[in-house]
């Protein structure tokens, strides 16, 4: 029984759970740069496929949190565009870019995160019913306070700074979407707490026996949901210069799909941040390389769904075998 | 006579660990045939070969005469195999007659269609019904039976299918002494059936009342197979674990362990009423136990003290500081452990590491604001979960396994060493042994006794009287929700204590 072989020798199987999703974007890079080698193939390409996926990653890092749980955040897409909105309204109202951004991410995002995971917490309902109560609160109020028009005369400073480029070279979306993966990394990677929800995720009544304050825990995530959500807000009204009161309709959708693509177990407690941002890249990859090739968005829309269900099907087909 | 089945040379390996080497077993009819091993000996693991989800390294299984290099589940349902897990499998929202046939429905040809045959079936049922002695409907729904009618359907269910073997893992772990002289009855009428039975049991006492031969299996050796008349405990106590336990009494009858309490409960009731008006003191040194009938209020109590079930009133007192719970991390803060009586459901994190599992209390205890502060120090992780290891005797290739890869006890041993590692100051054991072998419960037993002389609190929750007897001081029996006298374990008898956990 005491055979000591600590390096278990590893297998195809472990392999395709450690990089399936590195490998699904190597070869849908392969596949478009063989079709479309030279409008696909340059940096300058490869530059707007990772801004263009910003909002996706930044969304599906926040939806991460819903899922690991066992739940789901459905209100993402509406958060986004709630605080994209208000922090528009305080620059056009005169506030300094930095206390609008500071308010419109903490107070339209913290907090309306927040909310979520109090509803939660307190009608013991599952997260989908919640969210999908809020998802068309928050849009309502999205629309009343932007009388469903779009608000411009955003300061042009902001824009230039959070939808420019550093040095004209690399994109601002592309780092904020980038810190704040690297900061969730480390989150969930590094600290207690984040540790912490993996257990809670994994099964919530030995969590809380083992001493895990589940509430506030569940509470932690839905906030930072709403966190991530609203920045996506953020970068959405800099990159269009103004706030569309229906942007990112059906976004949750994207981030759910990145989520999962990454290979985050849909019933909880298995799943890591960086996986979700390839999740996210391939996303972007798809609707670029479709685009390329001259299909529509339709396309785009089936080739997604084909992915999702490809994706999960393989890690089960993987997984699977290794549980026997 | 010609075996129902038999397994000739078997060997499992698994990357890292041989699970079995050389096992002979064979069924024949009209038996009963005891599997006899300590957790993680491989008992499963045999019997997995035997319902064809595991196929062996090495060796040969033979059905009826015919030789296979494994069973496939097909091959194994084709001659009769029947395994009733430990984990019942019956549907509860279902009667019995539909769990019966569930997924072997019966049919008739009506007007040219297969259609359901109902009666056939109500007459099936009602027949194997009788036989087995379930005094039931067949429309009765399951979730209406107590635990032991739900185990005679399972029974129920292999003998309308004409098995010839059935096997029975740990089938008596949570009947009463009445249901286990029940299922006796019910295997003697099997075995005059010719139907040989396979017996996993981990109770000495069962194994020779009721069985004809017995193999043990230890550490995944095979050490023989004999007829029961030739056995008893000791000599079935030797094979299985190579040393004799005799004496596990570990309290000192003439100890007087002074006036010092460091735990007390006064008056607790629980807001749903579960728990009633229950008052208690431990003193350092001794262990309390907590005796009753299942549901007599014993892990609700349990539940109190830990702050997982609200209180509506009374006071509980740690070496002298009055806590106030409100859930189980503030019991966690305060030192109060509890080590629950499902582990799989309420104990350990499934898809973590030995390590991380047995990091997760002392992190949650030093870190602030609800646990959610602090950073993971993997050096911390390294140094406390190898202790524990060793401290626990945790058996394993490597702390990085996922726990679910254990065996009962072990995961236990997890558990227990994920407490231990975050300095408890009083630990409550509900069913501590539930399911673990006898080598590991004398472990646990001895661990018991060794936190009480370091001065942690120690309240121990049993169905096992022997068990409460021989670890605990003073005992405590329950029933209805209330405390009905307390005992002096070296002064009471069994019937006493079965006396007032039964009448009220």
């Amino acid at each position: 029984m005491k055979t000591k072989t600590e390096s278990k020798k590893k297998t195809l199987n472990d392999y395709w759970s450690s990089y399936s999703t590195i490998v699904i974007l190597v070869l849908m890079v392969a596949v478009f740069s063989a079709l479309k080698p030279k409008a696909f193939l340059s940096t300058n390409n490869y530059v707007k496929i990772i801004e263009q996926s910003s909002i996706t990653i930044l969304l599906a890092c926040g939806e991460f949190f819903g899922i690991i749980l066992g739940g789901i955040d459905l209100s993402v897409s509406s958060v986004m565009a709630l605080s994209g909105v208000v922090c528009a309204k305080l620059m056009v109202a005169g506030w300094p870019p930095v206390l609008a951004v500071l308010v419109g991410i903490i107070l339209f995002g913290a907090v309306v995160g927040a909310i979520n995971g109090l509803l939660i917490n307190v009608t013991k309902l599952p997260p989908f019913i919640i969210t999908l109560g809020t998802q068309s609160i928050f849009r309502g109020i999205t629309y009343i306070l932007s009388d469903a028009r779009s608000v411009s005369g955003i300061s042009t400073g902001f824009t230039k700074l959070v939808g420019g480029k550093i040095g004209g070279v690399v994109p601002m979306p592309i780092v904020i979407s980038l810190v704040v993966a690297l900061i969730l990394i480390f989150f969930t990677m590094k600290t207690r707490a984040g540790r912490n929800i993996y257990a809670l995720g994994g099964n919530s009544t030995s969590a809380y026996f083992a001493g895990i304050t589940t509430n506030r825990h569940q509470l932690l995530c839905f906030v930072i949901a709403g966190i991530c959500a609203s920045l996506a807000g953020m970068v959405n009204i800099a990159r269009l210069g103004s706030a569309e009161p229906n942007a990112g309709t059906g976004y949750e959708t994207y981030a759910i799909a990145a989520v999962i693509i990454g290979g985050t177990s849909f019933f909880g407690g298995q799943g890591v941040i960086w996986k979700v941002v390839i999740g996210g890249l391939i996303i972007g990859v798809i609707n670029n390389g479709l685009n390329m090739v001259g299909l529509s968005s339709y396309y785009q829309q089936i080739a997604m769904g084909v992915l999702i269900i490809l994706a999960v099907t393989l890690d089960r087909f993987f997984g699977a075998s290794k549980n026997k | 006579m010609i075996s129902l089945v038999e397994m000739r040379n078997i060997t499992k390996k698994f990357p890292g660990v041989t699970a079995l080497s050389g096992v002979n077993f064979d069924v024949q009819p009209g038996e009963v045939h005891i599997l006899l091993g300590e957790n993680g000996a491989g008992k499963s693991t045999l019997m997995k070969m035997l319902s064809g989800a595991y196929e062996p390294t090495e060796g040969v299984m033979v059905a009826n005469g015919k030789e296979f290099p494994r069973f496939t589940p097909r091959i194994s349902q084709e001659n009769g195999i029947s395994i009733i897990y430990q984990e019942l499998s019956v549907i509860n929202e279902i009667s019995i007659q539909e769990n019966i046939f569930v997924g072997k429905l019966l049919t008739k040809s009506f007007a040219g269609m297969k259609t359901i045959d109902n009666k056939a079936m109500k007459q099936r049922t009602i027949e194997v019904l009788n036989e087995i002695g379930l005094k039931r409907s067949p429309n009765t729904p399951v979730e209406q039976l107590s635990i032991s009618e739900k185990q005679m359907v399972e029974i129920a269910k292999a003998v309308a299918f004409d098995a010839k073997v059935i096997i029975m893992d740990e089938p008596t772990s949570s009947l009463t002494r009445e249901e286990i002289n029940q299922l006796f009855e019910i295997i003697e009428r099997l075995k005059k059936q010719d139907k040989g039975i396979v017996f996993i049991s981990h109770k000495l006492e069962e194994v020779l009342a009721i069985g004809d031969r017995v193999s043990v299996l230890k550490d995944g050796q095979y050490m023989g197979t004999y007829p029961i008349s030739e056995m008893d405990e000791d000599k079935l106590v030797k094979l299985m674990v190579g040393r004799e336990i005799k004496g596990t009494y570990l309290q000192d009858p003439e100890k007087d362990y002074g006036n010092e309490v460091i735990f007390e409960v006064n008056n607790l009731t629980r807001k749903d009423k579960y728990v009633e008006d229950i008052s208690f003191k431990l003193k350092k040194g001794e262990i309390l136990g907590f005796s009753g009938l299942v549901g007599a209020g014993r892990t609700e109590l349990m539940e109190a003290i830990y702050g997982a079930a609200p209180v509506s009133s009374g006071e509980i007192t740690l070496y002298g500081e009055k806590l106030h719970i409100k859930q189980p991390h503030d019991a966690l803060k305060s030192g109060i452990a509890l080590v629950t009586e499902n582990r799989r459901e309420t104990g350990f994190a499934p898809f973590f590491s030995i390590k991380h599992n047995l990091i997760q209390a002392k992190y949650l205890k030093e870190s602030k604001f609800g646990g959610i502060t602090g950073l993971i120090s993997p050096k911390m992780e390294e140094v406390v979960s190898k202790e524990q290891r060793k401290a626990m005797q945790i058996k394993c290739y490597s702390i990085n396994q996922i726990i679910t890869e254990l065996s009962g006890g072990n995961q236990q041993k997890v558990i227990l060493g994920r407490w231990m590692a975050s300095s408890p100051r009083l630990i409550i054991f509900d069913e501590p042994t539930k399911g673990i072998d006898v080598g590991t419960k004398s472990e646990i037993y001895k661990l018991m006794r060794k936190l009480a002389e370091d001065g942690i609190g120690v309240l121990v929750v049993s169905s096992e009287l022997p068990e409460l007897l021989s670890t605990c001081d003073r005992i405590i029996v329950f029933n209805g929700g209330k405390s009905r006298g307390e005992f002096l374990s070296t002064e009471a008898g069994e019937e006493e204590l079965v006396l007032a956990a039964t009448t009220s």
